[in-house]
């Protein structure tokens, strides 16, 4: 087979290795995982492994759903509440590299609060995410995320919202904006939100979230603009932004160039890769392992 | 101009490709090649709605020896919104006069009086190889006779047509200024009326009309805004192989995350050869 053994654009192999990269926003059939719960999301994932391999991920994070309502697809919350050892499926067949945090339905709320005790208390799951679209979104400044932050920083548990800014207006009335998560975040202090796709109109997101310090900037989910990481490096700091890959619907070119196309300090590059996202699940991997 | 980029093959490229492995693509059979990577896609000048980390040309160039890329067609940025067009495109082709790897390729408005005038200028004394359109930026649509009428010109005059399906994300632009990808449905009847005609089509996401679009001879494609992990793979597999051509979209889009979605697409040496070069020699040597 003659294949190209190239590195275009890439760091060597030993450079990325040494960043130690976790990816936050890993989004195999993020909306579906098939309707025996699992098929069509397995598939994803192994048609990434090779891209996975190409850019020395360490590990990545899914969202999976869990039965309370956020698909469309009622056969299928059915099958997930009835067989949860489904939503397992992927972390137990590759341990080492996935992380998981379920997806939450706030409209939803005892669905989710019970969520929260069974997934993250007492199963293997790190936190929550919070959609912007389908029947699970909705917006984070309504009253019912007070009872589900409260729960979630009880059990150390790591928030990632969708957030964007959308020229035109929302796609649905679900949808958050980084000025609606800067309002919660500001409501909870001491816990940690990953604002997801900084907005994707990022000049507008930074900004809206640039001055509540417990908001961290997620990086992926609109096309590699030139200028984001600059902005988010001077406006929030490398302490406050991660990587996401939005794997396999984006791509390792778009996702990964954004951070090692830029200049910045090879600090300030293992922080947004790794260490940041790391930090923030710190606390929720000692309760676990302890 | 082609002996200027063989120049730079061996003299620039080298070096670099050293730097980022790209050696490594060519077996021994492959070696006397010039290793060559074209980048099809890039504007001069500042993007009128934010500066760019690489939108002075000498910061641009800089950067693209870094990656290896070897040639790159240049459009401008200010050929979006300015009504100057004659003064756009010859400030383009000044600059470009000043970095061998350049290529300039004018822009051309047919919503202006006596746009083919521009045409003109473009072809014979600034000696452009192609224009670049803006339909949406310009308002009009493929389905316009003006639209007709200049790609039988351009065909007339040899030169081939880069349509900007889209610049930024609908999404994301700015709220007094918004307008619709290009509609590129017209394309396919058009291109069978004028046989010769080349048209690349810059920054397009395939959607439903790909199929359409990459059993038309005489269209060509960009890698700039292709995506999902394996989406390049995709579209040669989908009947544009030897039409897909790379382009980064820079500076707009960071011009690493083009070479990395080619890394990351495992294509086989012919595969890549074609993509990084080879096509953008067909479109041009046609």
């Amino acid at each position: 087979m003659n294949r190209a053994a190239t590195q275009f654009g890439l760091p060597k192999p030993e450079t990325l290795k040494r960043y130690r990269i976790w990816d936050s926003y890993f989004t195999p059939s993020h909306s579906h995982p098939g309707s025996d719960g699992s098929s069509r999301l397995i598939a994803d994932i192994e048609r990434t492994l090779p891209t996975i391999e190409k850019g020395h991920f360490e590990k990545l994070c899914y969202f999976p759903h869990v039965g309370i309502g956020t698909t469309n697809d009622a056969e299928l919350e059915k099958t997930l509440r009835s067989r949860p050892e489904i939503i397992l499926k992927p972390l137990h067949r590759w341990p080492k590299l996935l992380l998981g945090m379920i997806q939450l339905n706030a409209n939803n709320l005892n669905g989710s609060l019970d969520a929260l005790d069974r997934w993250l208390r007492d199963g293997p799951m790190l936190g929550v995410y919070f959609p912007g679209g389908g029947p699970g979104a909705m917006t984070c400044t309504h009253k019912n995320f007070n009872p589900l932050v409260e729960r979630i920083a009880k059990y150390k548990g790591v928030i990632v919202q969708h957030t964007w800014y959308k020229t035109g207006g929302k796609q649905g009335p679900g949808e958050s904006t980084p000025a609606e998560l800067a309002e919660l975040a500001a409501r909870f202090p001491n816990q940690k939100f990953i604002c997801a796709h900084a907005g994707g109109e990022w000049e507008r997101g930074i900004r809206a979230v640039q001055n509540v310090s417990n908001i961290l900037i997620e990086t992926s989910g609109f096309d590699a603009t030139a200028g984001f990481i600059e902005m988010g490096l001077r406006e929030v700091g490398a302490e406050r932004i991660v990587f996401g890959s939005h794997l396999p619907s984006r791509s390792l070119g778009t996702e990964l160039g954004k951070i090692v196309g830029v200049e910045m300090t090879e600090r300030e590059r293992r922080l947004v890769l790794g260490e940041n996202f790391r930090k923030l699940l710190n606390q929720i991997l000692q309760k676990k392992d302890s | 101009m082609m002996d200027r980029r063989e120049l730079l093959s061996t003299a620039v490229t080298l070096g670099a490709a050293s730097m980022i492995g790209l050696e490594s693509v060519f077996s021994k059979e492959q070696a006397e090649l010039p290793a060559k990577i074209v980048d099809t896609n890039i504007s001069l000048f500042q993007w009128p709605f934010r500066r760019l980390p690489l939108d002075e040309s000498a910061t641009l160039v800089k950067k693209f020896r870094t990656l290896g890329i070897t040639e790159a067609w240049a459009g401008s940025f200010e050929g979006i919104l300015h009504r100057d067009i004659a003064g756009v495109n010859q400030r383009l082709a000044k600059t470009c006069e000043l970095y061998p790897e350049l290529v300039p390729i004018g822009s051309v408005n047919p919503e202006l009086p006596d746009w083919e005038d521009d045409l003109r200028r473009c072809v014979e004394q600034h000696k452009m190889p192609g224009i670049r359109l803006h339909p949406n930026y310009h308002g009009y649509t493929l389905a316009d006779p003006k639209f007709d009428q200049l790609l039988k010109l351009a065909t007339k005059a040899q030169v081939f047509v880069q349509i900007a399906a889209i610049l930024e994300d609908t999404r994301t632009q700015h709220p007094m200024l918004q307008v619709p990808d290009v509609d590129l449905s017209p394309l396919p009847d058009l291109m069978r009326k004028n046989a010769r005609a080349k048209v690349q089509i810059l920054n397009y996401r395939p959607n439903q009309l790909f199929g359409k679009l990459a059993k038309t001879p005489g269209i060509f494609f960009d890698t700039s805004r292709v995506e999902s992990t394996d989406g390049i793979a995709k579209l040669l597999k989908g009947g544009a192989g030897n039409r897909l051509m790379f382009g980064t979209h820079a500076p707009f889009l960071i011009p690493e995350s083009a070479l990395i979605h080619t890394f990351e697409s495992d294509l086989d040496a012919t595969e890549l050869r074609s993509l990084l070069w080879k096509n953008a020699e067909r479109i041009q040597n046609s």
